[in-house]
């Protein structure tokens, strides 16, 4: 090259990033970990007993509330997919009339720009049972309708993946609409010439089209299922009992309600444990399509 | 250019129609039936706070939870602002608006600041681990709050920053840091080596091209980035739940205290003032900006 470019300036430029990444990234990590190894309660203490190290790990298995958390996780990760496949049925619909594609995307994506905090407050008050929805069905003359969710431990965790597929379907509309609008317009003109049928060239052409959109939504559906902390507290704090405990909600609540650092650290490791089994699929599957693509070029 | 393209448009859509008339189909209306249904689902429950947000409690009681307020009322909105309470203190929700704004405007400033510099470094100069580095920042977007949080607190507190208004704030810069970063480097690595050249000519240092150059051309992205901070510090609650002091928590915060954990007699009416307060300003900014609202969230989500 003709210019000469400083070679100082952009690495004292990425100092503050570089820091911030070591020390709140990684040393935190390597810290977290550490620390569920040890018998830390309210501080933090660096011994290491050799003979119990993985006593946290081996409370932790043995709880029950933890074996609920791990299985609401599941539960609402299940239940949160209907958001991805309503979003896309959306975006479908929306991309075949364009009229007024920009009102309904305004109104369907609007719950993302409310906090989850204030999501759970409103579908609590809609399924509250006195005076909510139920009320409304039993005085319209369905008196066995039953809307009160989230008193029950069975019915709980449904009330909360509604709320998050209210507010999330709009997300994963657009993330659709836009892989639809990607999408070659030649497929389209020859798919009409052809007279293929609209079930059979979504389901034989656009869906395989669109695999890495879905790919994508799946993953960021799973990492935010991983965080469900706010969605929980607003809607139901956790109850009834311990029914509706999320390793996210656990983890904060061993931390700030048990006041036990070894503890919490444990469970916040196999959070991080469960991001990776998540995660390491979509980068080696990218680096592997990457690569055969350049192996095709 | 653009104006030309939609005369050009305009001129053209006539025609189009002319052609394509055709009778009502059956699909179109299974469609739009659809389609406002699910247009319903979603603004059903709006309708609902704002009109329970309007009614007296006397109505309430009644139970019809569709039904329009039979006198208006502003009492509920007064209430949430000035006399909601948290606990034993009955200060309303304003003083939760100013501590999200105290926390939202370090955190603005902060975040830009770094992740715009960081992502010109990365995308317009030569370094070499640049790829390695944004691996790392990729896989950084996605760890859970939970295993770096316990860490940055002990931090927090150590340097005596802990439950102020700027810790929470340079918690929220940590933490989104790794993703707006790699938006500003996807946006400035299609910045052409042309261009790069002659600024460098030009001026030839770092921080005048930066400034002189790249910045007034990133009025788009500053803006998707700046939706994206606002709504996502907003709209936080676990990152005030456990960096803020008693006397700096953010609005979600004293709503989520004051109405969902206080026990004793629930207002609702009040409760959902509370709630809306608390979702105008990000609702404000997706109305207002909402083109720019989709940008955000699809970008980080795309081309992550």
């Amino acid at each position: 090259m003709a210019v000469k470019m400083s070679w100082l300036a952009p690495r004292v430029a990425l100092t503050p990033a570089l820091a911030v990444t070591f020390v709140c990234f990684f040393l935190s990590i390597l810290w977290t970990i550490y620390m569920s190894f040890t018998r830390s309660r309210r501080l933090p203490e660096f011994g290491i007993d050799f003979t119990t190290w993985g006593k946290q790990y081996d409370r932790l298995f043995h709880d029950g509330a933890w074996t609920v958390a791990l299985t609401n996780l599941i539960v609402l990760g299940l239940g949160s997919m209907l958001a991805i496949g309503f979003g896309f049925l959306l975006a479908v619909m929306v991309n075949r009339e364009r009229a007024g594609e920009g009102i309904f995307r305004t109104i369907f994506l609007y719950p993302l720009a409310v906090s989850l905090v204030v999501t759970g407050l409103v579908w609590r008050w809609m399924m509250n049972p006195g005076l909510g929805i139920e009320n409304f069905l039993h005085e319209l003359g369905w008196k066995d309708a039953s809307f009160n969710w989230l008193a029950a431990p069975e019915t709980a965790m449904y009330g909360i993946i509604l709320a998050q597929i209210w507010q999330s379907t709009g997300f994963y509309m657009a993330l659709t609409l836009a892989g639809l609008k990607s999408i070659n317009t030649e497929i389209w003109s020859a798919a009409r010439l052809d007279g293929v049928s609209f079930w059979r060239l979504y389901i034989e052409i656009i869906i395989p089209m669109m695999k890495f959109t879905f790919l994508t939504c799946a993953i960021l559906l799973s990492l935010g299922v991983v965080k469900a902390y706010d969605i929980v507290v607003a809607m139901t704090n956790g109850g009834p009992g311990q029914s509706t405990w999320t390793p996210a909600y656990y983890t904060i609540n061993a931390y700030s309600i048990r006041s036990n650092i070894g503890f919490a650290s444990a469970a916040a490791v196999i959070m991080l444990a469960i991001t990776l089994v998540i995660f390491l699929p979509i980068v080696s599957l990218t680096a592997w399509q990457a690569r055969r693509q350049a192996a095709r070029a | 250019m653009t104006d030309t393209l939609a005369n050009a448009a305009a001129i053209a859509t006539p025609t189009v129609y002319a052609r394509r008339k055709r009778k009502l189909r059956g699909s179109t209306v299974a469609i739009y039936a659809f389609l406002i249904m699910c247009a319903l689902f979603f603004t059903v429950p709006l309708y609902v706070i704002i009109v329970t947000s309007f009614k007296t409690m006397l109505q309430i009681t009644e139970g019809e939870i569709f039904s329009l307020p039979r006198e208006w009322t502003l009492e509920p909105w007064y209430k949430a602002w000035n006399t909601l309470c948290t606990g034993a203190e009955c200060n309303g929700i304003k003083s939760g608006f100013f501590n999200s704004l105290q926390i939202l405007i370090p955190s603005i400033a902060i975040s830009l600041t770094i992740s715009s510099i960081t992502g010109y470094a990365l995308a317009l100069w030569n370094v070499k681990w640049a790829n390695t580095f944004l691996f790392i920042l990729f896989m950084c977007a996605f760890v859970p709050f939970q295993i770096i949080m316990i860490p940055l607190i002990i931090l927090m507190s150590k340097t005596g920053f802990y439950g102020t208004y700027l810790a929470v704030a340079v918690v929220h810069a940590i933490l989104s840091l790794p993703l707006l970063t790699l938006i500003f480097r996807n946006f400035y690595k299609d910045i052409p080596q042309e261009l790069m050249s002659a600024a460098m000519m030009d001026s030839g240092s770092f921080l005048r091209v930066f400034v002189e150059i790249i910045l007034p051309m990133s009025g788009n992205i500053m803006v998707v980035v700046l939706i994206l901070v606002i709504t996502s510090v907003w709209n936080d609650y676990l990152v005030g739940l456990t960096f803020a002091g008693f006397s700096s928590q953010p609005m979600t915060l004293i709503l989520a205290n004051s109405v969902i954990t206080s026990r004793g007699e629930v207002i609702y009416n009040v409760d959902m003032a509370a709630a809306l307060l608390t979702a105008i300003p990000p609702l404000v900014v997706y109305f207002g900006l909402g083109r720019f609202f989709v940008q955000g969230i699809t970008a980080g989500a795309i081309k992550g």
